[in-house]
């Protein structure tokens, strides 16, 4: 599915895990997506810098609608047995990806860990890019991919911020044509 | 790191403060059981049954299939 990706696009879904790690959330969901696109700085965080969007923002709602997953291990206490957690953390991601140590997530597998409706917005942002005819996945793409699925904490975000489906649809339809 | 935490970190192993000896014990369960949930999973997915997997962590395959059997299911 990402080989038509621009760099900017797998980057922001890259840096989806690396939101969803920091949040100790052990699940990709729409709102990582959102916050890995605005994180990235690409096309995708331009076009949400219009609407007055940002990371920071964002972050804050992601934080009061979800909440932060719990940091449950102690590294203090482990410290004092002499165990580095974060070199345990560092060894354990190399293996398994960013977040393995973390709680097992909602949803999800640990080898794929997409939510639904993350699954469901990145299939949305391919049949968008495709409709207006792009010849390239960018990261506007996906914030278009995220608004279309409709039902997910990113979506219900940029709703929530003004941010529309077609507002979003004709700039990036401007982008397009050009 | 600082070097006064470093002196304290270090001055809490031969501690025989029970509550910085409990929280040690705890978070290395916690420790454990996250890692013994990615290594079984992990086996799983590569194939291995329930009784290597029980064999290789020294207890019965039952036990192991009860703490690690049920499948997450797959939310919105």
């Amino acid at each position: 599915m990402f080989e038509r990706f621009t760099e900017d696009a797998r980057a922001a879904v890259v840096a989806a895990q690396a939101e969803a790690a920091a949040l100790h959330h052990g699940w990709i969901g729409t709102e990582h997506l959102l916050l890995g696109v605005l994180a990235t700085g690409g096309d995708g965080a331009r076009l949400l810098a219009g609407f007055g969007v940002d990371a920071a923002a964002v972050r804050d709602d992601v934080v009061r609608t979800v909440g932060r997953g719990e940091e449950d291990i102690d590294p203090q206490a482990l410290a004092t047995l002499g165990i580095d957690l974060d070199a345990v953390r560092e060894r354990v991601e190399r293996a398994f990806g960013p977040g393995a140590l973390s709680r097992r997530g909602r949803c999800g597998s640990r080898a794929m860990p997409f939510c639904a409706r993350a699954k469901k917005a990145l299939e949305l942002t391919l049949r968008e890019a495709i409709a207006l005819g792009a010849r390239d996945l960018r990261s506007e793409h996906l914030v278009l991919g995220l608004l279309r699925e409709g039902d997910g904490v990113a979506a219900r975000i940029l709703a929530a911020r003004g941010v529309t489906l077609d507002a979003v649809r004709s700039r990036v339809a401007g982008q397009d044509a050009a | 790191m600082a070097a006064q935490e470093t002196r304290d970190l270090a001055g809490a192993v031969d501690s025989t403060d029970p509550e910085v000896g409990l929280a040690a014990v705890a978070a290395l369960r916690t420790l454990v059981e996250r890692l013994e949930a990615l290594h079984v999973a992990n086996a799983r997915e590569r194939g291995w049954s329930w009784q290597e997997i029980g064999g290789a962590l020294g207890v019965s395959k039952q036990a192991v299939h009860r703490k690690h059997g049920r499948r997450r299911r797959l939310l919105g």
